[in-house]
């Protein structure tokens, strides 16, 4: 028996479990190697019903207005759901970082219709940053960057004692063409790039362990000073034994090569830009989750 | 100093460092913030997360399947009609993320090619639904009830219906899950959100109230075989002799709600003494969510107990009548959830 977008709005209980098969065998066509991944599977229907939710079709009655996808004809509908389901599919298989050769079957032939949408070609623009504004920007901006690849280089080379840490960071930058960056590091390490690029049953793991080691490396690195107050707390706070807090004092981060009135200007700008809560106190208090946010902050200089 | 954060800004689009910088600021982009986590650590590991939380802009997102439509059609007037989402799409990453979906799968909807697809196997019953689904949509539901009174509260206007009726499928649903470890988180918010209108915290408990029960969720046919799943705080009882009753606890107080015919009665003992020889007041605040019930005196917020509690701190007192049958274990869910929160304060 089949379903439609009006027994989804009208019927919602009944036709959920017709649904959920409907998704489910989409899902597992789509997912590839992952189909039989039930965790996965179910993370893809679940973003199609939470999105005929939150759309305000499924299960709402009359409670909301019908829109286009209560017009749209019961084959058109099924198409709608299979397409939803297979660009989640995709994003889950991009997530998992999967090579999988199902991934070109999935594409369609020419999507001709993407230069009627207008903001695909508007993505980037709202969010970029805005152009600079002299010729000395431009030129700070791109020193700036040299000096950061250098930077960046020194840091992955410190990988070479995780060599599978190491290798996956290669294989980073081997996918995204970073062609001078890796050349450089290859020459340096007296490495060569494998012939075979199959992922390790770890890759994953490593990468992640190997970003926190980059992350860390170049806050290390940076002489900016808010960066090395963001680096300090990270490194000084201790948790206190009554609550949940992260705490450490003032006259710690100052050491010996930072006054405390540089500490409290560091200190200034984490909070005015929301990665703190303080003002002014003797004694700087954290969440697990703003040191989180911390460990990653990075400035150039 | 130059100060750019942001490594992917590069002035030139055609920048041969882009990549490279994208994928620096991916390194280093911040975590999304941290979700607040009540759930115990091994009940989120096998819980599906939401991807947007009640606070997502209802508004806009529930007019982008007409705006892609009208972007499909070539209607003209759509980019004026639609002015407003427009700009919100400029600036709101989420509703954009929303956009870019529908527009995808409407125009692959629009220029259907593939055969229509085989329908009619797999699952006809929610029984034989999975219960991660069935909990993930309860989840859903009671976010999407928030959500519907969050936006009618910023609109000024009533929309209780709309919430209400979503809040009941959540409720009826979640009766169908029978593991008591996917059935508590997925009914988590749901008395937070069905008290969100009145403006009260009766998650917290009424100030006024001296003592907030909820249940100890149990199901049948629980992991491993069992019947039941407790708390790990709860004493333990030999399941074999589990009667057809609700087990509630507040702190270390401990009361049931068992049936007597269609009556259901509850139990309370070890009331504090400025309650004993006192009629109390009890509230069932998710009581008038669906309607199974008769309450007594009609109210779910203010039942009066017909005898005062005795001088040891015991109290048994009829709520209402129902047709609902404890010893049905569907029936008990439902039940068990309309009673996740009962509050009890001397009767003025």
């Amino acid at each position: 028996m089949p379903f439609t977008a009006h027994d989804l709005r009208y019927h919602a209980e009944e036709s959920y479990p017709l649904l959920y098969a409907y998704l489910h065998r989409n899902a597992q066509r789509f997912l590839g190697t992952l189909k039989y991944d039930a965790f996965e599977v179910d993370t893809v229907i679940g973003h199609v019903v939470e999105q005929l939710v939150r759309l305000g079709l499924f299960g709402a009655g009359d409670k909301t207005p019908p829109t286009a996808l209560d017009h749209l004809t019961d084959a058109q509908f099924y198409a709608f759901l299979s397409r939803s389901v297979r660009n989640k599919a995709i994003d889950r298989l991009r997530k998992r970082r999967l090579q999988v050769n199902t991934f070109t079957e999935l594409e369609a032939p020419e999507d001709e219709n993407r230069e009627d949408n207008p903001l695909d070609e508007a993505v980037a623009p709202p969010w970029g940053a805005p152009p600079f504004s002299t010729p000395e920007e431009i030129t700070l901006h791109l020193a700036s960057q040299r000096e950061l690849r250098n930077l960046l280089k020194h840091c992955i080379l410190l990988l070479c004692a995780a060599p599978h840490q190491l290798e996956a960071v290669i294989q980073e930058l081997k996918e995204m063409g970073a062609d001078e960056l890796l050349q450089s590091v290859i020459a340096d390490l007296e490495l060569s790039l494998p012939s075979s690029t199959a992922p390790s049953q770890h890759m994953s793991q490593h990468k992640d362990h190997a970003h926190k080691k980059l992350r860390h490396c170049l806050q290390q690195q940076s002489t900016n000073l808010t960066v090395m107050i963001a680096l300090r707390l990270t490194e000084y706070t201790k948790l206190s034994t009554d609550s949940k807090v992260y705490s450490v004092a003032i006259q710690t981060l100052a050491q010996d090569d930072l006054s405390e009135g540089d500490v409290r200007t560091g200190l200034n700008e984490l909070a005015t830009e929301g990665l703190l809560d303080w003002h002014n106190e003797d004694t700087v208090n954290l969440t697990a989750a703003q040191l989180k946010r911390l460990a990653r902050y990075y400035r150039e200089e | 100093m130059n100060d750019h954060r942001h490594f992917g800004s590069s002035p030139d689009p055609g920048n041969k460092y882009a990549k490279l910088a994208s994928w620096l600021q991916e390194v280093l982009q911040s975590p999304p913030p941290l979700k607040e986590q009540s759930a115990p650590a091994a009940e989120q590991e096998n819980q599906l997360e939401l991807l947007l939380d009640s606070h997502y802009h209802l508004h806009f997102y529930q007019q982008l399947p007409d705006f892609v439509m009208a972007l499909l059609t070539n209607d003209p007037t759509a980019t004026t009609r639609y002015a407003p989402l427009l700009y919100h799409l400029a600036g709101c990453s989420e509703c954009h993320h929303g956009y870019l979906d529908l527009y995808d799968a409407m125009s692959a909807a629009i220029h259907a090619q593939e055969p229509r697809p085989l329908l009619g196997q797999g699952t006809r019953s929610l029984a034989a639904t999975p219960q991660r689904m069935l909990g993930h949509l309860c989840q859903a539901l009671i976010s999407q009830a928030e959500a519907v009174q969050l936006q009618a509260r910023r609109d000024h206007s009533d929309d209780d219906a709309a919430a209400r009726s979503l809040l009941q499928l959540a409720l009826t649903i979640s009766a169908r899950i029978t593991q008591s470890g996917i059935r508590r988180p997925a009914l988590r918010d749901l008395v937070r959100v069905a008290t969100l209108r009145e403006g009260t915290e009766t998650t917290k408990g009424d100030s006024s109230a001296l003592y907030t029960y909820t249940p100890a969720l149990s199901g049948a046919g629980g992991a491993r075989g069992r019947k039941t799943v407790r708390r790990a705080d709860m004493p333990t009882r030999p399941v074999e002799q589990e009667p057809p009753i609700i087990h509630l606890q507040a702190r270390a107080l401990e009361g049931t709600i068992s049936q007597q015919g269609e009556t259901l009665e509850l139990h309370l003992q070890d009331l504090g003494p400025e309650l004993r020889g006192r009629y109390v007041t009890i509230s069932v605040p998710l009581g008038a969510l669906i309607e199974p019930v008769r309450w007594i005196g009609g109210n779910p917020r203010a039942i009066r107990s017909a005898v005062p509690v005795d001088a040891n701190g015991q109290l048994t007192t009829p709520l209402g009548e129902t047709a609902l049958r404890l010893s049905d274990p569907e029936e008990r869910n439902l039940l068990e959830a309309m009673f996740m929160l009962l509050e009890v304060r001397p009767a003025s």
